[in-house]
């Protein structure tokens, strides 16, 4: 539609500005109340939700660690059975990645993107609504089967034949794989946005080359989970067959493959750790940036990385299963490649520290959880080269030294830059900042704590130390080091306890923190803290990639969409050319009516096939009320 | 209303725990209980051990032991015999006709005591408990509803529906008693 001005309806250019807020909030805002909370589908409650819901799991996870820990501290130990510890193991990384690792990173885009592309709601709002509802059902499920001593079993990657019909008794295995397929229902769905979002709705001028890192992370983290998530829900579908109705995907015997599982798993499962952590790399890019007070180095090289990262993220899982007894050229191809992702990676590295170098850097909370990633990301990323070789790898395989590798990755790669990131968008959004001095607290116990504890895993598992054993016997002489580990794992925990009780304090007494607390360049800096419904009043017009920084005094705006319904702003791919005004749906209670549909489906079928028949039927009607015109003027494309 | 869909919800609660539970190694006291059969003079029929429905009757009901009966059906060759249900030197266990009666004492009595003609006694080789979970496993090989806690196919080739499907002896013509 073009923006002829003799155009009927009012525009927002005829208005001034405290009309057009009044106007604007009028369409935009969530009402008070309970209904409106369940039917809102802006991205900023959405995503808060999210990212809550998220930390939630997170110290759920926490305990079931500390559990462990407890069970493990000395040889012999009866803090629990065999059979609890195999679910709590099981619950702790299923947990761990698939109800906080993902969600998560997922969850600070729902919240962050729209604001720093400068539009007004994410894409496809209603899905967004419907994927949170997806996600919160999943971990209820986990969670509420786990209480019931249902809790899966068999690891968080499940392989078969333990997680198959034969070794599996009950429903424990069924409930993991449709864990599953709520988070990647969940996940797929805002990758989906995320990617429409950043395609189509940036605002005007914002180029390709403009676009905030954090951004482009995302970009290609969605794409990995579009193209990743399928193979998982494929693996634990047909597990959930096998189980269910004695299909035979995973069973030798009557042609099918229990290797295929491994695949399966893997090719998923690997890009898995890359959803992980390009999330990351854009939050430790954007902070290094504010922080040391300068553009970054290598923008080009670091967009680059990224993207090269999420390929290579696609030829690596066989390097998971080297001790299955594949072709050796296979072996070596993977070696290469595996080893080859130090080299994006590295890139990174040196264009953060030429940043850091060059600039000047302000040692706030958030930069210190960026040197924290530096330093433990990088001896993760050691260890990463060393297991990437066979022979070393058939020697650690299923060891306490490939825990610690993957912690280091995954604490220290994904987890650290996260918490510098709350510390960092806290006061975006809750306009409130958290506490420095806590914060620094925070960061050195969480550090000292993290290394303390994962470090003598790797001594552990040259010593021979397997993962997932319940005990060990004395004799082994792993006990004092296993003490020392559950000691040192009390003081990371304190300090994730500072940190959740800093946030929750800061939530009503931290000190106030004004639009741009940091003098940050991106867009999301460009509205107040936090930002109003309709997040920009006028829609920013970009000509730099540090907007807040180029034009200080004020920022270019554009004007021209209806304030009288829900507008955003549709642009072109390459140049963010504007294009289109688009309209953006209302609240509606309808994906959470199909959320609840889907979830009763999901979990009958664990139970009968004939759930999937008749369980339809309500995701139907549930749709069709969604999908209704409502004679609304969004209606009228 | 609301208090009894909490007690609904309480009692599934309780049920999908028992359903789930993983009890490895029973009280010695109710390890010796559950050998008190109270069998009729014929060795067949009469009462399971009171202990049997105070402990949930698990060795029906409950998934793990399920599943251990049916590995132990394997391990201890009772398809050498009886196949995988069909029956061959031995008569067939899954057409729903019982010689020596459908109860599950009476299935725990065939495995212990063995039967005249020509079924060995395992008393000496397995455990009550484990002699149990066969029997429990035993009554639902032919089992004429499908039971969700049942264990479903091997990794090995098909020979008829798994035991959770039921009926597994629907293509076999009932028999007229
Ligand atoms: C040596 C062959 C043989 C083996 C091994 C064997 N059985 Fe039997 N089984 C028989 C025969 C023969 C009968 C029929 C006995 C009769 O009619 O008196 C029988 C009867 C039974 C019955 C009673 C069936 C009914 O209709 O009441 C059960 C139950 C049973 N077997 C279970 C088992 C189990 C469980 C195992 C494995 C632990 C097993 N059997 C191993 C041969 C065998």
């Amino acid at each position: 539609m073009s923006v002829a001005p003799e155009e009927p309806e009012v525009l927002d250019r005829r208005l001034d500005a405290a009309a057009l807020d009044r106007r604007l909030d009028a369409v935009w805002q969530t009402p008070r109340g309970l209904w409106a909370a369940l039917a809102t589908v802006d991205h900023k409650i959405i995503g808060r939700r999210y990212i809550a819901t998220a930390f939630v799991f997170l110290a759920l996870g926490g305990l079931l660690a500390v559990a462990m820990r407890l069970q493990l501290a000395r040889p012999e130990a009866r803090v629990m059975s065999a059979d609890r510890y195999n679910q709590v193991f099981t619950m702790h990384g299923a947990n761990m990645m698939f109800l906080f690792a993902v969600p998560v990173m997922e969850a600070m885009a729902v919240y962050l993107v729209p604001l720093m592309v400068g539009t007004r709601n994410i894409a496809f709002p209603r899905l967004n609504a419907f994927s949170y509802w997806m996600y919160v059902a999943g971990g209820i499920v986990l969670w509420g089967a786990f209480v019931f001593d249902m809790g899966p079993d068999i690891g968080w990657f499940a392989y078969v034949p333990l997680s198959g019909p034969q070794y599996a008794p009950g429903k424990r295995a069924d409930i993991w794989a449709q864990m599953i397929t709520f988070t990647e229902v969940s996940a797929l769905a805002v990758a989906v946005e995320l990617v429409v979002t950043i395609f189509k709705q940036r605002a005007p001028g914002m180029s390709l080359d403009r676009i905030p890192l954090f951004v482009w992370s995302m970009l290609v983290t969605s794409f990995l989970i579009i193209i990743a998530m399928p193979a998982i829900m494929v693996a634990s579908t047909s597990l959930i067959l096998d189980r269910l109705i004695g299909t035979h995907f995973f069973n030798p015997a009557e042609g099918g493959d229990v290797l295929l599982w491994q695949h399966l798993f893997w090719f998923f499962g690997h890009p898995e750790v890359y959803i992980i952590f390009l999330p990351a790399v854009g939050m430790v890019s954007t902070l290094v940036v504010t922080f040391s007070r300068r553009p970054v180095f290598g923008y080009l090289g670091l967009v680059l990385a990224v993207i090269s990262t999420g390929i290579l993220a696609f030829g690596l899982w066989v390097h998971h299963m080297f001790v299955t007894g594949l072709p050796r050229l296979g072996e070596s191809f993977f070696t290469g490649s595996s080893m080859a992702i130090a080299i994006p990676s590295g890139v990174q590295i040196f264009c953060w520290l030429a940043t850091l170098w060059s600039g000047r850097p302000v040692l706030k909370v958030p930069l210190l959880f960026v040197y924290a990633f530096l330093f433990t990301f990088v001896m993760g990323g050691m260890t990463g080269v060393m297991v990437a070789s066979v022979p070393f790898d058939t020697q650690v395989h299923d060891t306490y030294f490939v825990v610690a590798h993957f912690h280091y990755v995954l604490v220290g790669g994904a987890v650290f830059p996260l918490m510098g990131a709350v510390y960092y968008w806290f006061p975006k959004i809750t306009g409130r900042l958290m506490s420095e001095r806590v914060g620094r607290w925070v960061a050195g116990l969480v550090f000292v704590g993290f290394n303390l504890t994962f470090f003598p895993m790797h001594l552990l598992g040259l010593a021979g130390m397997p993962r997932r054993v319940y005990t060990y016997p004395a004799e082994m002489q792993w006990g004092s080091v296993n003490l020392f580990i559950s000691l040192s794992a009390l003081v990371l925990a304190s300090g994730f306890l500072l940190f959740f009780w800093d946030a929750f304090r800061s939530l009503r007494h931290g000190i106030p923190a004004g639009d741009n607390p940091w003098d940050a360049p991106t867009l999301e800096w460009a509205t107040s803290s936090p930002p109003p419904s309709y997040n920009f009043a006028r829609l920013p017009v970009v000509s730099s990639a540090y907007p807040l920084w180029d034009e200080r005094d004020a920022l270019s705006v554009a004007t021209g969409l209806r304030p009288d319904r829900r507008e955003v702003l549709v642009s072109s791919v390459a140049d963010a050319r504007p294009e289109a005004r688009e309209s953006s749906p209302r609240n509606s209670i309808w994906p959470l009516w199909t959320a609840i549909a889907t979830s009763i489906m999901l979990v009958w079928s664990i139970f009968t096939p004939w759930a999937v028949v008749w369980g339809s039927i309500p995701i139907a009607t549930a749709l069709i009320g969604w999908f209704w015109p409502k004679g609304v003027p969004e209606d009228d494309a | 209303m609301t208090r009894r869909l909490l007690i609904l919800a309480g009692l599934l609660a309780l049920a999908a725990c028992k359903r789930e539970q993983r009890e490895v190694r029973l009280d010695p006291p109710a390890l010796d209980a559950l050998d008190q059969v109270a069998l009729m003079p014929n060795g067949i029929g009469g009462a399971p051990p009171d202990v049997l429905p105070a402990l949930g009757r698990p060795y029906e009901t409950n998934a793990y032991q399920l599943s251990q009966g049916k590995r132990l059906y394997g391990w201890f060759n009772c398809t050498g015999c009886h196949a995988n249900g069909g029956g061959n030197v031995g008569p067939a266990l899954m057409e729903g006709w019982w010689r020596y009666g459908p109860d599950v004492q009476s299935i725990f009595a065939s495995i212990r005591d063995g039967r005249p003609h020509g079924m060995p006694a395992f008393k000496d080789k397995l455990t009550t408990e484990q002699i149990w979970q066969l029997a429990g496993y035993v009554q639902t090989i032919g089992t004429y509803a499908a039971k969700t806690a049942a264990p479903t196919r091997n990794d090995e080739m098909q020979s008829r529906p798994s035991e959770s499907r039921g009926p597994a002896g629907a293509d076999i013509a009932p028999p007229s008693r």
